[in-house]
């Protein structure tokens, strides 16, 4: 039987990450400009499975997908313990910049969703020339809670059917019914309590005030590209943000807070453009 | 409103398979009209309109018609596409032991958008 064979390797490594020693794993394909893809909080890189597979953004980048500590196929470090995750924005920052001084990649792209998308912000904040651009999916500032995250870790509710049933709604009703569950089912898979530790970063830890002022869009170039069904970072906040860097935002009809997991075809329009002039 | 969430419909045939452990009575509000809703191993077995002198329920979903409405659409606006777009807009409040909804959210949801029209392809 002849089978279809993808264009994507997948590996493992030890990173030091703030002293502690992490199992990660990461998937890429291509090859030019590194491009490093940072998932959404509670899953993991398969988010970014179209553009490890679009033929036209692989000739000219090296797309990079690592899983997060304590996601998908990376491990929790030695000694973990179910319960004690948290990510704060220090231990986040120290992840990529050991991933991509790791893999010794120079000037890299970063593109984030979510708790990537505000991630980013804090890279053009502290590092603003360690980058060749930064690309904020999903991107706000900072975000008030507005439903009780504790309903994300309670042993008399399935972690799974909850984190999925959070996650679906943040998506568009339009966007693609199996890319819609696959996207849903990855947040199905995450471990207890990993999804509210990451949201401590997104509505705690790395809310962003008036140091966004301090981004500098000459010195790196940042786009910030935010899907309109998507309640938690809306196109609302993502305009403000942009509109306090002085740069343009590209809200995208038709998609929500996945897009590049829920509707890729439709995302792709979109990142298109960017990467080329970024290229 | 939402008396047909007792017809027989296909959708919510297929739901129960996601709450066949859940019983429970919930009330949505239009502000205008409560409905009574009572799930038996996840199957909507009755829905009755109020005004109610004593209604028993365990939890409450409260928002203005209108709101109710533009959810309902075939495809919803941003924002009232979901409960809990609706709730952080502050158009609709939960209320009450919110564990059988938590823990069925995906459940619930989809029991209510069975009452949009008919929905598109593309559309869970």
């Amino acid at each position: 039987m002849k089978i279809e064979k993808e264009p994507i390797s997948g590996q493992y490594g030890k990173f030091k990450i703030d002293g502690i020693d992490y199992r990660i794993y990461w998937e890429e394909a291509g090859q030019g400009i590194p491009l490093v893809c940072l998932h959404t909080a509670g899953s993991d890189g398969r988010q970014y499975r179209a553009l490890l597979n679009d033929k036209k953004i692989l000739e000219k980048f090296r797309v990079i997908v690592f899983d997060m500590p304590w996601h998908g196929k990376s491990s929790p470090p030695e000694n973990a313990k179910v319960g004690n995750y948290k990510l704060s924005t220090d231990f986040y920052i120290s992840q990529i910049m050991s991933f991509i001084n790791g893999l010794e990649l120079v000037k890299p792209v970063v593109m984030g969703c979510s708790i990537g998308g505000r991630i980013i912000l804090h890279l053009a904040i502290n590092f603003p020339d360690k980058f060749r651009a930064l690309i904020g999916l999903q991107s706000a500032g900072h975000l008030d809670p507005y439903y009780d995250i504790s309903w994300l870790h309670r042993q008399d509710v399935h972690g799974g059917e909850v984190c999925g049933g959070i996650a679906y709604g943040l998506m568009a009703p339009t966007s693609p019914k199996s890319d819609k569950f696959e996207t849903m089912w990855h947040y199905m898979q995450g471990g207890p309590g990993i999804f509210k530790g990451d949201l401590f970063f997104y509505k705690f830890d790395g809310n962003i005030g008036n140091e966004i002022k301090k981004i500098d869009n000459s010195k790196c170039p940042i786009y910030l590209l935010t899907g309109e069904y998507d309640y938690s970072a809306t196109p609302e906040e993502t305009k403000s943000l942009a509109d306090t860097i002085g740069i343009e935002m590209i809200k995208m009809k038709n998609v929500g807070h996945f897009p590049m997991s829920e509707n890729p075809k439709e995302f792709l329009k979109y990142l298109h453009p960017v990467l080329n002039k970024i290229s | 409103m939402f008396k047909s969430l007792i017809d027989d419909n296909e959708k919510r045939s297929q739901l129960s398979i996601m709450a066949q452990y859940l019983n429970t009575s919930f009330m949505i509000s239009t502000i205008e009209n409560e409905y009574l809703v009572n799930i038996e191993k996840g199957v909507v077995k009755n829905v009755e309109e109020g005004p109610f002198v004593m209604p028993s329920y365990v939890f409450k979903l409260t928002a203005p018609k209108n709101e109710w409405i533009k959810f309902l659409q075939h495809i919803p606006e941003p924002g009232s596409h979901d409960i809990i777009a609706m709730l952080r807009r502050k158009v609709l409040k939960f209320e009450g032991d919110l564990h059988p909804l938590m823990s069925h959210l995906l459940y619930f949801k989809l029991l209510l958008a069975s009452l949009r029209p008919a929905e598109s392809k593309n559309e869970n």
